[in-house]
């Protein structure tokens, strides 16, 4: 099942929400499992146990920070921001896993969006692991001009200058020529067409009912109990 | 930027540079934006859990477009006051952020040093203050100290197509 590329981000967007209206620390728990069990269920263990890994920290620092300084209610109180936080890390990284740049640009495309907006979220994520490479070249370019990367903490202050300043000059020039690419195809010049018509199907529609129906039963509940 | 400092194990981000850029050499627009998208693209590998943290880039984005309109870059002592004020601003409503929504724990250095302090004695809000605010001024200072040496070190060619930039470090 192919879902519209906008419907797994207003997922996460009512995951959040649940997180935050369900009675603490069952609501949150119970949603936390929920979403696993999409992730299991979508054969998406990569997500899940980078969600796991991610909130490792913050369970570890919300269990010593709430549960063992505070005790009694701090205990509950851990568990359900615990639980909160993993869910919605756990909802954002199924709705990365399912996201298509391209398929994304047509979606934006067919409801009206410019062009621009949705070019610049996919330029900067082409553009993450090209800066990474390059800064590692950098790095090991200044290494082998004897710069040192470890030892005291302001010596390693001082080797950050030579790292990050070609960096940052490397890539204000590497912007500056994708502008002008940019403005000679004309981008920017008008209302463009999707080469493929995107729409929301009927799964799209049960699921973002279903999830519109669960954040207004949840605040229902909330309000009236 | 995250993989440089990661490499040089520093207990930084630096997460704002990009902000900080933008703003300096294109104004408010251009800024906001950059610190929005960049939280935006973080979000989408880490989750959108840290989304109101976007606010901070905001504001990081507005004081470096205050920083360069007054020639702040201009020298390195003068990148460095606008980095601790910055950092300063920056700290104090990450730790309203950090301590309203996330009850004291985000990402793991600050939280590490907030535990501490809370360990020591310090009341919760007291220590979640104190870590936001020490750290985020060593990380705004050397984003600040960075971005005023990148700028004072651009081509003057590049620098034509940006007055803002122009402004930040000319005399």
């Amino acid at each position: 099942m192919r879902l519209h590329p906008f419907t797994p981000f207003l997922l996460v967007l009512a995951t959040a929400l649940l997180a935050v209206l369900l009675p603490a620390p069952l609501g949150p728990v119970a949603l936390l499992v929920v979403v696993m069990l999409v992730a299991v269920a979508t054969g998406a263990w990569r997500a899940a146990g980078a969600a796991i890994l991610l909130s490792v920290p913050l369970w570890i620092f919300l269990l010593l920070l709430h549960g063992a300084m505070r005790g009694g209610e701090g205990w509950q109180a851990a568990v359900a921001q615990g639980a909160r936080l993993t869910a919605i890390i756990a909802a954002s990284l199924l709705a990365y896993r399912a996201f298509r740049p391209a398929r994304f640009l047509d979606a934006a495309a067919s409801r009206g969006w410019s062009s621009g907006s949705a070019l610049l979220i996919l330029a900067t994520l082409q553009a993450a692991p090209r800066l990474r490479a390059r800064a590692a070249r950098i790095l090991e370019a200044q290494r082998s001009r004897g710069l040192r990367v470890r030892g005291r903490p302001l010596g390693r202050i001082g080797a950050l200058a030579p790292v990050a300043l070609p960096l940052i000059l490397q890539t204000l020039g590497e912007v500056d020529a994708r502008a002008m690419a940019l403005e000679t195809r004309a981008v920017g010049g008008g209302r463009r067409t999707a080469l493929e018509n995107v729409r929301l199907r009927w799964p799209d529609h049960v699921l973002l009912a279903a999830a519109a129906l669960a954040v207004v039963a949840a605040f229902c509940w909330r309000a009236l109990w | 930027m995250g993989f440089v400092v990661n490499q040089l194990g520093l207990p930084v981000y630096l997460d704002s540079t990009g902000t900080v850029l933008v703003a300096a050499l294109a104004g408010p627009g251009a800024g906001v934006l950059a610190g929005v998208v960049s939280q935006l693209v973080r979000s989408l590998y880490e989750g959108f859990v840290w989304l109101p943290f976007g606010l901070i880039q905001v504001l990081i984005a507005l004081m470096a477009v205050l920083a360069a309109s007054r020639g702040g870059f201009r020298t390195l002592w003068r990148s460095a006051g606008w980095g601790i004020a910055t950092g300063l601003v920056a700290g104090l409503l990450s730790s309203l952020i950090s301590y309203f929504i996330f009850k004291g724990v985000t990402a793991t250095g600050v939280t590490a040093v907030t535990t501490l302090l809370a360990g020591l004695g310090l009341s919760r809000e007291a220590a979640v203050t104190t870590a936001s605010v020490g750290t985020d001024l060593v990380d705004k200072l050397l984003v600040f100290l960075l971005v005023g040496a990148a700028l004072r070190g651009l081509p003057a060619r590049m620098m034509s197509r940006y007055p803002l930039g122009a402004r930040a470090t000319g005399p």
